[in-house]
């Protein structure tokens, strides 16, 4: 297809040439003639990039691009360069846990960003962490990844590698519990989740904090998120006559859930977290997903003007996919990496033993990012607690409230 | 390889010509591989230098060389010693033909992997020419008559030594081939390995191979593990490798029990992940993880022989209908029971039953094995060389996996594997010549779920967690297309399935999108066209080629040859 | 009482769905002792077929007409899958061991849902959404418009199109069986292909038929459920599949009113379960569980079905 130019001709002449004197030394450097050698350090990305939930995993995966090329473009840490490793974990931790044990055992990757899922960050903490390779989730919201498996009673720092940008489960779900009961004066619900440790984790909270509150939760059902018809769990749940349905899980079972409870005669919202904050929601749930409620971690991309940089630019890089909901949180997760890369990568002659120092950094790390300040506490979650309450309004997300979480 | 044969004819008038042009053609293949093969030289690892070839263009060097020996086994000094016995010009032939499948490749290669046609340089086009010259070549040498493989009388330390070749041949090549990084360089090392291995079947090295093993069986046995035992020795510490080649272990391990239901006994079982998984969830139940649910921590033994006897016990369960039901509604019976044990696994989490399995999410954080005072998580330097957390269970996996095998051929070979293939040839005939049909039945079905027990709790530690959909009815497809592949009730054979089952996906990722397509893809066009498997027991290769009455006498006469 | 008959709304829809599949099954063994393990792939390539055709020429219309044009759409694909199935697959094999054509008919069906998950939206000259999601099916407003209330029961509309699609087949497929040329040979090879053969019936071509009855069936069924679950996916086939043959083999494999009644005496089973199984081994999660142990049970103690049909032995 392509033509051979005459420069091309001479070039590969050059080189052959070139090369021909060099006889006997199959060297390594590539570059040749420039002096300064930039080194490579890699940030890995584990996402969903096939599957159901790859709109979201892809969206992470193109912010985290964006973000590094961005501090390249801008030569952030002299001397190195960086680049993306993505991989794909399907939603499942099984295959989670092979990419990160894939990543882990390449000794350029200095950073993971990522999971996406709850159930498989469980599996990626402990391959990443002996490597002591900093692992930045912005979509993690399950308490139990900072705080350890008794984060109610007697939390513990899980892993000391392990940070997330999003706000957790024991924020979300009491928000939610709230505007339900506070604003939309409704005191008997029911809860179903998809037993994953997101959903379960999501629902857990948000019962506890609606009694709390002094309201009814009249049934509580599970579901198999392989599953597509949920006519059993409806049955069951509909005459306890619930005023709205808090489900917990993602937008592939929610929203035919809503769409069949609706056609099943059970007409009212249901409410979910952010694995149902995205556009596939309102086209799996139809029509009838009108009214339909999430919750979401931060304020809205759009609206913050932090964001609007991002926005811009992620749309002028031309990806192929939107940025979903987690795409603020993934840029600001990388960044976060960067920021304390500046610091660990400068001085370091390879990328392992800078390991170590990333992860002392990442703690000290502050800044304002896209979904504003970004910052750790000693268990590493976000030191941000903001929340957004949306509702579904001729076919799309519409924003309701922002909230700050207190208490 | 069936390959249309030219006219008899034409092979007589150029007869004269295949010997010197195959020669030319040798010989621009390997001055073309010490030119420059791609004007890119990031791709490929690097073919770009004048003088100093770069890995593929070695193979194609080796490959040249062969054909060389096999020209002048043809004619020249190599015919007297070698040449009534090994069929030269056949050999040429494949060899040839793999050669140049391999040059098309490499051009094929390098114009995708960088733009366009331009990127080859003029050794790839000399190379090629040279591969084509050899084929031609070959085409026209002419076959001879040849005597007899099994009359040669070469003394046993040369048998040995060329057991000793093969076996490093293998070690060499493994490590080689997963050294490979990128897609295309390992696939041609294949097309390469390809090009070698058929060249031996059809000179007959293969043939003469397998007398030799048939008369030094233990130097053959002990030579194979010992190439299993120093695979870890040539990864130098890098783990990359050695979790793939552990969970091709596993993998095979696994598979080897399924082989004693399936390829041994004729029980066709369609849940049979489920035995490792329950094994993998007594090791994880029963570990140090905080996630773990069951207060006992006994020692890591017992844990193995507890989840043994586990699996074990509901080998005798899913085994018991096989008194009333046979055939593919036995099939149907497992496959409802893996799918039972799935949905138990994933709803055991205290919402729905009790809390024992934690439900979707699984057990994570499964420590290390530790037994004495050896950590199976730290590396440890034997010899100067590092071994990595993976080089450890390998060892541990490598002796679980030679226990199995060992059980596998004692059972074969003993009055009760003697019980089973009657069973599986004809089940009523074997009842009414005494064969406790029952017992033996259950008694596979106990066997292979105890062993597929024991690999799954070295499996959850390995892993470092266990979760449902690990074990779904894709895995049983898998392990039983392994078997299928290979060959049931090989041991050979299903070794060889299961590595490539689990090798070619993860060194193809750049196909992964394609995998599972290719995989029923596979298991359809295998059943249609090679139904006994890649290497197939002879009673196996009869049983699906009944009317082939040429197949039948040459298996009567080697089985009168071994008898002898 | 309410919830008992709601229940029961449910498993009778549930198990028409599952007897429309089972027919498949059932209809395939009883010509040529094989057990089409690819049939719930039928079902799916059925579902997509429907969804093609909706997105082809109606892409956003909600009328009435359009219902029977999907379903002919189904069936158009789900008969073609089943009959190149039974061409370049099955019938090369069909004197080969027990053995081959199981494998073959799990590498059928791994190949089709690949063949969907991978190249759906890359068929060229239409604009598919990617099949590695679940898709939106399209919501005809005369299937899936307000619920019909009988009292404190719930009846959707897409369960009575369920239904009725399973009283008209079983309407028609009886007269064809018995009233028709094709369907008598069709008996005829199923009691004795060889004494069939004798007397001059095209035994290949019987069993074409057979297949693409299957496949007709399973395509009305595909379409139901695309219109009750409102979306579909290419794992769809798989756990259906199953539940379809559960529900042929309940009834006796190779008998067809034996495939309808274990099709809706297994939708009962497992709403009822749902509702009346006590503590936590009740509800949604555990009904397959319940489905494949009334499986095992029916094989081990009544292999030959509720109704009883051919001797099931097979060994």
């Amino acid at each position: 297809m392509q033509q051979r130019s005459v420069v091309r001709v001479g070039a590969s002449l050059i080189v052959a040439s070139l090369a021909l004197t060099a006889c006997g030394s199959r060297s390594n450097d590539e570059g040749g003639g420039s002096g300064t050698t930039t080194k490579t350090a890699k940030i890995g990305v584990i996402a969903p990039l096939s599957g159901d939930l790859s709109a979201l995993g892809l969206g992470i995966q193109h912010s985290v691009e964006l973000a590094v090329k961005q501090a390249n473009d801008s030569n952030a840490i002299p001397g190195w360069k960086l680049e993306v490793d993505a991989k794909d974990d399907e939603a499942k931790p099984d295959v989670g846990k092979n990419a990160a044990t894939s990543l882990s055992s390449d000794k350029d990757v200095i950073g993971v960003v990522g999971t996406l899922n709850s159930s498989v960050a469980l599996q990626v903490q402990p391959v990443l962490a002996p490597k002591n390779i900093v692992q930045v989730s912005p979509a993690n919201t399950n308490p139990s990844l900072t705080a350890g498996a008794a984060w109610q009673t007697d939390p513990k720092r899980a892993y000391p590698t392990y940070f997330r940008t999003c706000t957790t489960d024991a924020i979300q779900g009491p928000v939610a519990a709230r505007y339900l009961f506070e604003k939309a004066k409704i005191t008997k619900v029911a809860t179903i989740h998809d037993k994953k440790a997101y959903g379960q984790g999501l629902v857990g909270t948000f019962a506890a904090e609606f009694k709390k509150l002094g309201g009814q939760v009249v049934a509580a059902e599970t579901i198999n998120p392989d599953d597509s018809n949920y006519q059993a769990v409806i049955s069951a749940v509909k005459p306890s006559a619930p005023q709205a349905v808090y489900y917990g899980g993602e937008y592939p079972n929610a929203g035919p859930l809503s769409q069949q409870m609706k056609a099943a005669g059970l007409k009212v919202p249901l409410m979910g977290g952010d694995g149902i904050y995205d556009p596939k929601y309102i086209a799996l749930g139809g029509k009838t997903s009108e009214g339909d409620l999430a919750t979401s971690v931060g304020a809205p991309v759009e609206a913050l003007p932090s964001a609007q940089k991002f926005v811009t630019d992620y749309n002028a890089a031309g990806f192929k996919d939107p940025y979903a909901a987690y795409g603020g949180y993934s840029f600001d997760a990388a960044n976060a990496i960067i920021a304390a890369l500046k610091v660990s990568l400068k001085d370091a002659k390879d990328v392992e033993s800078a390991r170590k120092a990333t992860v002392d950094e990442l703690s000290k790390v502050k800044f304002d990012g896209v979904t504003g300040a970004v910052a750790f506490d000693q268990y590493g979650d976000t030191t941000s607690k903001v929340l957004t309450v949306y509702k579904v309004a001729s076919g799309k997300w519409a924003t309701v409230e922002t909230a700050t979480f207190t208490g | 390889m069936s390959f249309p044969t030219l006219p008899d004819t034409f092979v007589a008038k150029h007869a004269a010509k295949g010997w010197p042009v195959g020669l030319a053609g040798v010989a621009l293949v390997i001055i073309g591989s010490f030119m420059s093969w791609s004007f890119d030289r990031q791709i490929l690892g690097d073919l770009s230098v004048y003088g100093y070839p770069g890995g593929l263009q070695i193979l194609a060097i080796i490959a040249a060389l062969l054909a060389l020996a096999l020209l002048l086994m043809v004619k020249g000094p190599l015919y007297s010693v070698m040449g009534h016995w090994l069929d030269a010009a056949l050999g040429l032939r494949a060899l040839s033909v793999w050669l140049l499948i391999y040059m098309v490749g490499i051009l094929v290669a390098i114009t995708t992997e960088s733009s366009g046609l331009v990127n080859i340089d003029p050794g790839g086009w000399v190379s090629f020419v040279g591969a084509l010259l050899l084929f031609a070549g070959s085409r026209v040498i002419p076959l001879r008559e040849l005597r007899d493989l099994s009359e040669t009388k070469v003394p046993g330390w040369l048998e040995i030594a060329g057991i000793a070749v093969v076996m490093a041949g293998i070690l060499f090549g493994a490590a080689y081939a997963l050294a490979r990084e990128d897609a295309w360089s390992f696939v041609l090392f294949l097309v390469f390995a390809g090009g070698v291995i058929a060249a031996m079947f059809r000179t007959g090295t293969m043939t003469w191979f397998s007398h030799v093993a048939t008369r030094q069986k233990k130097v053959l046995t002990l030579a194979a593990f010992a190439v299993a035992f120093f695979f870890p020795f040539t990864q130098n510490g890098s783990d990359a490798n050695m979790s793939i080649a552990t969970s091709v272990l596993i993998f095979a391990a696994t598979a080897m029990g399924l082989n004693i239901v399936v390829g041994l006994a004729g029980l066709l079982d369609l849940g049979y992940i489920a035995f490792l998984g329950s094994g993998a969830y007594v090791a994880a139940s029963l570990s140090q993880s905080a996630f773990a649910t069951i207060g006992w921590k006994p020692p890591f033994l017992v844990v193995m022989l507890v989840g043994g006897l586990v699996a074990a016990t509901l080998g005798l369960i899913i085994g018991s209908p096989t008194l009333r039901v046979s055939g593919d509604y036995l099939a149907i019976v497992t496959l409802g029971f893996g799918e039972i044990f799935r949905f138990s696994m994933f709803n055991l989490d205290g919402n729905n039953g009790p809390n024992l399995t934690n439900g979707p999410n699984g057990i994570p954080g499964i420590p290390e094995l530790e037994i004495g005072n050896f950590n199976f998580g730290d590396p440890h330097t034997v010899l100067g060389i590092e071994l990595g957390r993976f080089s450890n269970y390998y060892f541990v996996l490598l002796l679980l996996l030679g226990f199995i095998i060992l059980v596998f051929s004692r059972l074969n070979d003993s009055r009760i594997g003697r019980g089973w293939i009657a069973i599986r040839e004809d089940e009523k005939a074997a009842e009414a010549m005494g064969v406790n049909v029952f017992g033996l039945k259950i008694l596979a079905f106990a066997v292979g779920a105890f062993l597929a027990g024991l690999a799954g709790t070295l499996k959850a530690h390995q892993d470092g967690a266990v979760s449902p959909d690990q074990y779904i009815f894709l895995e049983s497809a898998f392990l039983l297309a392994a078997i299928v592949l290979g060959g049931m009730g090989t041991i050979a054979g299903v070794l060889i399935g299961a590595t490539l089952l689990k090798l070619l996906p993860e060194k193809m990722r750049f196909f992964s999108e394609y995998r599972l397509l290719l995989f029923g893809l596979t298991l359809v066009l295998m059943m249609r066209f090679r139904p006994e498997g890649l290497v197939a027991s002879r009673r196996r290769k009869l049983e699906f080629h009944e009317e082939d009455e040429e197949l039948a006498l040459a298996i009567e006469s080697e089985l009168v040859e071994e008898a002898k | 009482m309410d919830q008992f008959l709601q229940q029961l709304v449910n498993g009778l829809t549930l198990g028409s769905l599952y007897a429309l599949i089972a027919v498949g099954y059932t209809v395939v063994y009883g010509i040529v002792q094989l057990i089409n393990f690819a049939h719930g792939e039928v079902f799916m390539i059925g579902a997509f077929g429907a969804l093609s055709t909706y997105l082809l020429f109606f892409d956003g219309q909600t009328g009435v007409w359009i219902l029977p044009i999907m379903i002919i759409g189904a069936m158009i694909a789900a008969v073609g899958t089943a009959v190149l199935m039974e061409r370049v697959a099955y019938r090369p094999l069909r004197n080969a061991p027990r053995l081959a054509p199981l494998i073959t008919a799990i590498g059928i069906s791994v190949f089709l849902q690949e063949l969907v998950r991978v190249f759906y939206d890359r068929i060229p000259f239409a604009d598919f959404p990617s099949a590695k999601q679940r898709i939106p099916f399209p919501q005809l407003d005369v299937v899936s418009g307000t619920a019909v209330q009988i009292g404190d029961v719930t009846v959707q509309r897409s369960a009575i199109f369920t239904i009725g699609a399973l009283v008209v087949c079983a309407i028609l497929l009886w007269y064809f069986i018995n009233r028709t040329r094709l369907g008598r040979g069709m008996l005829a090879v199923s009691q004795d292909p060889d004494t069939a053969r004798l007397m001059g019936i095209n035994v290949d071509r019987i069993i074409v038929v057979a297949f693409a009855l299957g496949a007709v069936l399973a395509a009305i069924a595909g379409v139901s459920q695309g219109l009750q679950n409102n979306n579909i996916d290419f794992k769809m086939g798989f756990i259906a599949g199953l539940k379809a043959f559960t529900a042929a083999v309940l009834g006796g494999i190779g008998n067809i009113q034996g495939a309808v009644v274990g099709g809706l005496v297994l939708g009962l089973v497992e709403s009822m379960a749902t509702q009346y199984v006590p503590g936590q081994f009740g509800g949604g999660t555990w009904k397959d569980v319940w489905a494949f142990v009334i499986l095992i049970l029916v094989l081990v103690f009544r292999p030959q079905g509720l109704l009883g049909a051919r001797v099931v032995d097979r060994a």
